[in-house]
């Protein structure tokens, strides 16, 4: 057991315990409260006590309904951080039902256009895509990508990880030369961005990515000139040095 | 140490808590406010940590979790001498109240309170080393105590698979109802504390009453009916917070008093009876004493003593009692007990030095008597009645809870009637 996760649980308990009591006697400190639960939430999770996540997480949603003036954005906020946390759970049906919450009051309340949306279309889409409902995922990508387009720009580490996801949903419905399409999109986006505000891992995926279309293409050529730069990519983060078996496996496409 | 949570569910199950805790704190020799008193003895020899979690020196705040959907009881321990004993964070109450429906308290409101209510035991449970179980008082005739302590009892038993779940649950009277959906509250509720209890002890208001009414010489009040439960559930636990040559724990009591699955509807028995202010009046005897733990109108259940047998029993005596008169007498009230002709052996037993506050000795029984059927057949009985009208069902269906499942719940506890005569 991480004895760090285990002192920042106990500590972040605490605080939790303090905001009960706080809010207990005055209505108005019950924001704090659910900040405070959120975190420790958060922290079960990392724990990987699903069930006590859930439940922290369950009473921050009423807790925060209960509030005077219900911040819309808030609720959103915390039907998301349930929806991932079934989603990791396991539970694929409970996930999609809460995203789906989370869409519709972040609708009624007039925010469609803001990131957050887009960030849980991402992740609906990428639920219907492990549901093999692949017509739906792609319609979910499509929105987060022009969603993310429209607030970031078209040169962002976002948009590129949604061209990235749509790469790989057209490899696994065998449309190799969409899939190149993207995987291109999203390589000459982190090339771009290189050195600044992207990952070296996602830079490294992207060129694994493109190696499997380019294999699956039958451009052998191209694919061990991918996987090599990919493997250099790799090697260059610092204390990343992979054995050789471990390097085979980089083969295998993987979503991220 | 071996720590018990006590969670405390409804009006009811607050008004025992007001009791319960006055008791215990006075046994453990504790203030109001959860300070030792001073000069007192019993902290030397007391087990405080099972039911008190300690702050810091020289404060104590028992384990408990206290949750109403209306303010009203709560409130009113807070407002009275006790107010600095409870952790605030331990309390859960809320607004609209469950308007005396299972299916509210269950479903409508339960629904939205229930993950706070398990995480706030979720976090009294991390505060101990080695908790043995749960305590739940509740009514289930109510809309709380019942609806909301069913779901409370699921949640446990998930959540804790392994601890012992004990309920002290009070049962609508036979004659005297306070609402006249009761018997769906009760129904609904029995099939819970069926599926996930490992013990419940029935109480029945009107056997409390007669209790306390043959006592005392003016008529009782809910105060005195209450202190009767507490003085039950304080002895149930006594064994394990103070030494005694026979010590018992929960695992023990359900092991003994468990014959089968199922079977674990408990009526109780507490002597010498007095009420508050009364004890230690007279100093009774040992055989007194046994003679009067074991009387059948010293029940707590309305149970039908003469069709049904004993399945098991188990006596606790508690203060200034030898252990070789105990046996000597045990084993002629044994003789005197009609027990089930498969259940060859004797009472379990069980000692601990320390009395309750103000008696010299005192005797606990727990028995687990087919006669408890009674109790169950009426409820259906009533049931039935109302349920093949269809009447006040639609506050239930409205509310979530189908005629299904109303249904079902009868059913399932009409089988555990049926076990209960057959194993006559």
């Amino acid at each position: 057991m991480d004895t760090h996760l285990e002192r920042q649980i106990t500590s972040a308990s605490r605080s939790v315990e303090e905001a009960r009591r706080a809010a207990y006697h005055d209505g108005s400190r019950v924001g704090a409260l659910v900040e405070q639960i959120s975190v420790l939430a958060d922290l079960r999770q990392k724990e990987g006590d699903f069930r006590k996540a859930e439940g922290l997480y369950r009473e921050a949603l009423f807790r925060a309904q209960e509030l005077r003036n219900v911040d819309p954005e808030l609720i959103v906020g915390i039907y998301s951080l349930l929806a991932h946390l079934y989603d990791r759970w396991g539970k694929n049906d409970k996930a999609c039902e809460f995203y789906q919450q989370a869409l519709d009051i972040s609708e009624a309340n007039g925010l469609e256009a803001s990131d957050k949306v887009a960030t849980i279309k991402n992740n609906l889409a990428m639920i219907h895509k492990q549901l093999r409902d692949f017509t739906q995922a792609e319609q979910y990508y499509q929105d987060a990508l022009e969603c993310f387009q429209r607030v970031d720009g078209e040169e962002s580490s976002r948009v590129a990880s949604v061209y990235n996801n749509l790469g790989v949903l057209y490899y696994q419905l065998m449309d190799v030369e969409r899939s190149q399409e993207m995987h291109e999109k999203a390589l000459r986006i982190r090339q771009g961005l290189r050195g600044d505000s992207t990952d070296p891992s996602d830079l490294s995926q992207t060129y694994i990515n493109l190696g499997a279309v380019y294999k699956a293409a039958g451009d052998f050529k191209q694919a061990e000139a991918c996987v090599d730069e990919a493997k250099r990519i790799r090697a260059n983060v610092n204390g990343y040095r992979p054995r050789p078996r471990r390097a085979a496996s980089l083969l295998v496409d993987r979503t991220f | 140490m071996r720590e018990i949570l006590s969670i405390h569910v409804g009006q009811c199950g607050n008004q025992i808590a007001d009791r319960f805790w006055r008791l215990v704190l006075n046994e453990h020799g504790l203030t109001e406010a959860g300070i030792p008193k001073e000069g007192s003895k019993a902290d030397a020899n007391a087990n405080m940590e099972v039911f008190f979690h300690r702050i810091r020196d020289e404060k104590y705040t028992p384990r408990a979790v206290l949750v109403d959907l209306e303010p009203g009881v709560i409130a009113r321990i807070e407002g009275g001498d006790m107010a600095q004993l409870f952790d605030e964070s331990c309390i859960v109450r809320k607004i609209p109240g469950a308007a005396n429906n299972w299916a509210r308290g269950y479903n409508v409101e339960g629904e939205r309170v229930i993950d706070q209510i398990m995480n706030v035991i979720d976090a009294a449970v991390e505060k101990t080393k080695s908790l043995q179980g749960f305590l739940m008082t509740h009514s289930i005739g109510g809309g709380s105590g019942s609806g909301l302590g069913s779901l409370i009892l699921e949640r446990l038993r998930v959540a804790y698979p392994k601890k012992r779940i004990f309920t002290f649950s009070v049962a609508p009277s036979p004659l005297i109802s306070d609402s006249a959906v009761e018997p769906y509250n009760a129904i609904l509720t029995l099939q819970r504390i069926l599926d996930n209890a490992d013990s419940a002890v029935i109480l029945d208001n009107e056997a409390l009453f007669r209790i306390a009414k043959s006592k005392l010489n003016r008529s009782p009040n809910y105060m005195d009916l209450n202190h009767i439960i507490a003085l039950i559930m304080s002895s149930v636990t006594a064994s394990l917070r103070f030494p005694g040559k026979l010590n018992t724990d929960l695992g023990e009591f359900v092991t003994n008093l468990v014959p089968f699955p199922g079977n674990h509807f408990l009526t109780a028995s507490f002597a010498p009876m007095r009420t508050l202010g009364q004890e230690g009046q007279v100093r009774i005897n040992f055989p007194d004493l046994a003679r009067e733990t074991f009387s059948e109108d010293n029940f707590t259940a309305a149970i039908d003593w003469q069709t049904g047998v004993y399945l098991s029993a188990c006596a606790l005596f508690r203060g200034d009692v030898r252990a070789k008169e105990v046996e000597e007498n045990m084993a002629a009230i044994r003789k005197e007990l009609n027990f089930a002709s498969y259940v060859p052996t004797g009472v379990k037993l069980g000692y601990a030095d320390t009395a309750p506050d103000g008696f010299a000795s005192s005797g606990l029984a727990l028995v687990n008597h087919t006669g408890i059927a009674a109790v169950f057949e009426r409820m259906i009985g009533q049931f039935d009645i109302m349920f093949d009208n269809h009447a006040y069902t639609h506050w239930y269906e409205s509310a979530g809870v189908s005629r299904d499942m109303m249904k079902q719940a009868r059913d399932r506890v009409a089988e555990l009637a049926q076990s209960y005569r057959d194993a006559n």
